[in-house]
């Protein structure tokens, strides 16, 4: 699993390459946890590389949604494999999360 | 066959060389009788009977020695010379008491010229002396083949021999020439005098043995000169014909005899001063190898540190001395932070003040003079030498320990060596007391995750329940020793069931704890609400029940835990269904009447993901209405999210529909059964990674109820 943060005016962009489980959830909250994180306006997951979520990596987008959201910060899902966005939906997350197909749309929304 | 018979003919001979002696002894002294004219009676015999009974005597008499066991039992070699005095030594007081009778009867009148009287105890003499030289001498064997080489065994032999061929010439009667006879003397001599230089044994002795043993052997050389001066006397007493004595034979063992045990007696001597600094060495060694005992015996931290500073101590002969632990790798109970030897902790402070502000180095020290240091010379210092030593582990140091002398210049490096293998042998000791304490924790651990497998399985309900409008199978595997999946049953009043299904985010123990509190907060949640104003309100809707069970997980459940679950209330009366849906995993369905399969698509929010009121509004409840044999079933992520194949496949959802189409028209245990061997090919060779539950309800049209 690999994150790689590409920062811009008022967006963070993250991408996910790799499996997120347990073990390497611990990664990507890490990253979440940042405190200069909240500067930001939106914070944008590319989900294109992400081929598996587990419960444990669900968890670590859960853990920080509060948050976010308390600091008026956006997080936005993009480019979700099918499979990664079923067990979003399965969860009720989509309904929670702002999940949409492309870079465009997420750098409108 | 050949060398085993070789090797059985001396313990033959043994049984008849003494009686043979014997009888030689007495044909000597009957032909000595008959040469010094004292037994008339014997007639003459000829010349060379004396000769050759002599020769035989002291043939017998060596080599029943030579055959006898070994006169040293193990290392008792101080015994042994003790045996040796007391036995020969009493023969040369019998020696010298017969002696003095002779020179007294010599004057009485009765005695005076009664050469049968003289020759008797001459006689009596000369076999007491060769008893004694063959006695001295096979001892003597015994300790120079001490821990001797091959080559050394030869050599002896080889003196033996040549000791032999001396003997056999005079018995055969050949006389060499004297230009050949003093070489050959002389020549072992300086055999016996090589082989006198082997005195390993000596090395073995104790202080005490020591002086034993150098008393002991000038003993013997006393019985020696005993015996030589009692024949010097009588070769050139006139009164006396003596026979001709084996001279070169008797010469020789009566010198190697003498000479051993004054080389012994001159190397125990000369070992005296250094005997302290052997047995300290020895005493090293016995320490270190109780150190090493402490290891297999098992014992504990605080004697492992007890005895390293007590051999620590003598084996330097400190005066004081103390043991610093490091408090932060000292965990286990009862040991103390410091230990002290002859010193009070108040004068230790003092010492590791000085220590500290002197930043002297962390490793091994020495220091010789304390009174010259800088630093030390304010304070009122008993101790002069000081040394310190790190207790030195794997990845830190255990402690450190220091030794004190009220002398200067008392420690060496040779001291420092020895104490770094005590230090090192501690640490060993300690690092594997350790690794068992661990391996013991390890075990308990193992045991209270079985007892927790075996609380969290008491769970799990064991008597499915039964009606005869539906049936139940149910099959649960936990990927763990614990696992996070539940699933329960409760019969409501009015023939009606509730089912919940769920699955606790993570694996193992806090897993199994959540699935705990979600199995309480259900049987809770589902009683009957006495102030409900219409039956309908008696029991929570799932919709309240998932909300008010979200509200009670928030307090117990971390942020990045959550909670999955599914819970249906079934009506026979009513023929349906109600459920909700919380981030569960989609219900799979066969309608019977228009013979599909199919998932029910519902939206629903997994609990403890929203933890305030707003939750209400991400759950739904469904309503369905059911006919006789539809098939529900109802499982985990762990079935569908099963790896198989090529190791990242999932079984899925759409692999899980099919099996159902295809087995629907069983009975519910047989689709479980179906459906199970059919995830059990697909994953088969893969370890299951996550815990897997699977039920399926098979709704029956109601028989009825069998007359009583």
């Amino acid at each position: 699993m690999k994150v790689t943060a590409q920062p811009s005016a008022d967006t963070l962009t993250l991408q996910l390459d790799g499996e997120l489980d347990a073990s390497s959830a611990i990664v990507l909250d890490t990253e979440l946890a940042k405190p200069d994180i909240l500067n930001y306006r939106k914070v944008l997951i590319d989900c294109a590389k992400l081929s598996y979520i587990s419960s444990a990596g669900l968890g670590v987008f859960i853990s920080h949604l509060q948050r976010f959201q308390d600091a008026n910060v956006k997080l936005v899902f993009f480019n979700m494999q099918e499979k990664v966005f079923n067990v979003f939906e399965i969860l009720g997350l989509d309904a929670l999360m702002t999940i949409v197909p492309s870079v465009a749309e997420a750098e409108a929304a | 066959m050949c060398y085993s018979w070789f090797l059985s003919v001396p313990q033959r001979l043994l049984s008849f060389l003494l009686p043979l002696s014997l009888l030689s002894w007495v044909l000597l002294l009957l032909s000595a009788l008959s040469h010094s004219g004292a037994g008339p009676w014997l007639g003459s015999w000829p010349e060379w009977s004396t000769q050759l009974t002599q020769g035989l005597f002291v043939l017998g008499i060596f080599l029943y020695y030579r055959y006898k066991a070994s006169p040293l039992q193990g290392q008792a070699f101080v015994e042994l010379l003790r045996r040796l005095v007391l036995v020969p030594g009493l023969l040369a007081v019998a020696c010298v008491c017969l002696h003095l009778l002779e020179r007294l009867a010599k004057n009485e009148p009765v005695f005076s010229n009664n050469g049968l009287f003289f020759t008797s105890i001459y006689t009596l003499n000369l076999g007491l002396f060769v008893i004694f030289l063959a006695r001295t001498n096979y001892a003597w064997r015994a300790l120079v083949l001490f821990r001797s080489t091959p080559r050394l065994q030869r050599e002896w032999t080889i003196f033996e021999v040549l000791l032999g061929a001396t003997l056999l010439l005079r018995l055969v009667g050949i006389n060499p020439p004297t230009y050949v006879g003093i070489p050959l003397v002389a020549g072992l001599g300086l055999f016996g005098v090589y082989l006198s230089g082997h005195q390993k044994w000596v090395a073995y002795l104790s202080q005490r043995d020591k002086w034993r043993a150098v008393l002991y052997q000038a003993a013997l050389l006393g019985g020696v000169l005993v015996f030589v001066q009692y024949f010097r006397i009588t070769q050139v007493d006139p009164q006396l014909i003596a026979p001709q004595p084996q001279y070169a034979f008797l010469l020789l063992t009566a010198f190697f005899s003498a000479f051993y045990a004054l080389m012994g007696l001159l190397v125990t001597f000369f070992n005296l001063p250094i005997a302290d600094i052997i047995e300290q060495r020895r005493n090293e060694i016995l320490r270190l190898q109780r150190l090493t005992q402490i290891i297999q015996r098992g014992q504990t931290t605080a004697e492992v540190y007890r005895i390293l500073l007590e051999s620590a101590v003598q084996t330097v002969q400190a005066d004081a001395a103390w043991l610093d632990l490091d408090p932060s790798h000292t965990t286990p109970e009862n040991v103390e932070p410091t230990l002290y030897f002859n010193l009070d902790p108040d004068k230790a402070n003092a010492l590791r003040a000085r220590l500290k502000g002197h930043d002297l180095p962390e490793g091994e020290f020495i220091t010789n003079d304390l009174n010259f240091r800088v630093g030390f010379e304010g304070v009122p210092q008993r101790f002069r030498s000081l040394l310190q030593l790190p207790l030195r582990g794997l990845h830190f140091n255990y402690g450190m320990l220091y030794l004190l002398k009220l002398e200067p210049h008392t420690f060496d490096r040779e001291d420092l060596s020895i104490l770094q293998t005590f230090t090192s042998q501690a640490v060993l000791s300690i690092e594997n007391l350790e690794l068992v304490s661990t391996s013991l924790e390890n075990q308990r651990t193992q045991e209270e995750l079985k007892i927790s497998f075996q609380v969290q399985d008491s769970l799990i309900p064991k008597n499915l329940p039964t009606d005869n409008w539906f049936e139940i199978s149910s099959h649960s595997l936990a990927a763990k020793e614990v696992g996070g999946d539940f699933y329960d049953f409760l019969h409501l009043p009015g023939r009606r069931l509730a089912v919940i299904i769920g699955d606790v985010s993570g694996k193992g123990v806090t897993a199994a704890f959540h699935m705990a509190q979600m199995k309480g907060i259900f049987h809770s949640l589902m009683q009957e609400n006495p102030l409900a104003k219409n039956e309908r309100d008696k029991f929570p809707v799932p919709s309240k029940f998932m909300a008010q069970a979200n509200t009670a997980l928030c307090h117990c459940l971390e942020r990045s835990s959550f909670i999955t679950s599914s819970l249906y209330i079934i009506d026979y009366e009513q023929g349906g269904f109600v459920f909700a849906r919380a981030g569960h995993c989609h219900t799979l369905y066969y309608h019977a009447l228009r013979e599909e399969v199919f998932y029910f698509d519902s939206a629903g929010l997994g609990l403890g993901i929203i933890r305030n009121e707003t939750y209400e509004k991400h759950i739904k409840n469904q309503f369905y209405d059911y006919s006789p044999g539809d098939v529900m079933v109802i499982y985990t992520d762990g079935i569908v999210e099963a790896r198989g194949g090529s190791g990242t496949d999932e079984y899925g959802e759409d692999r899980l529909k099919l099996r159902l189409e295809e087995s629907y028209f069983q009975d519910a245990e047989h689709i479980k059964n179906f459906i199970l061997d059919d995830l059990n090919r697909f994953t088969h060779g893969f370890p299951i990674h996550d815990d897997q539950t699977l039920l399926v309800i098979k709704f029956k049209s109601a028989q009825p109820p069998p007359l009583a």
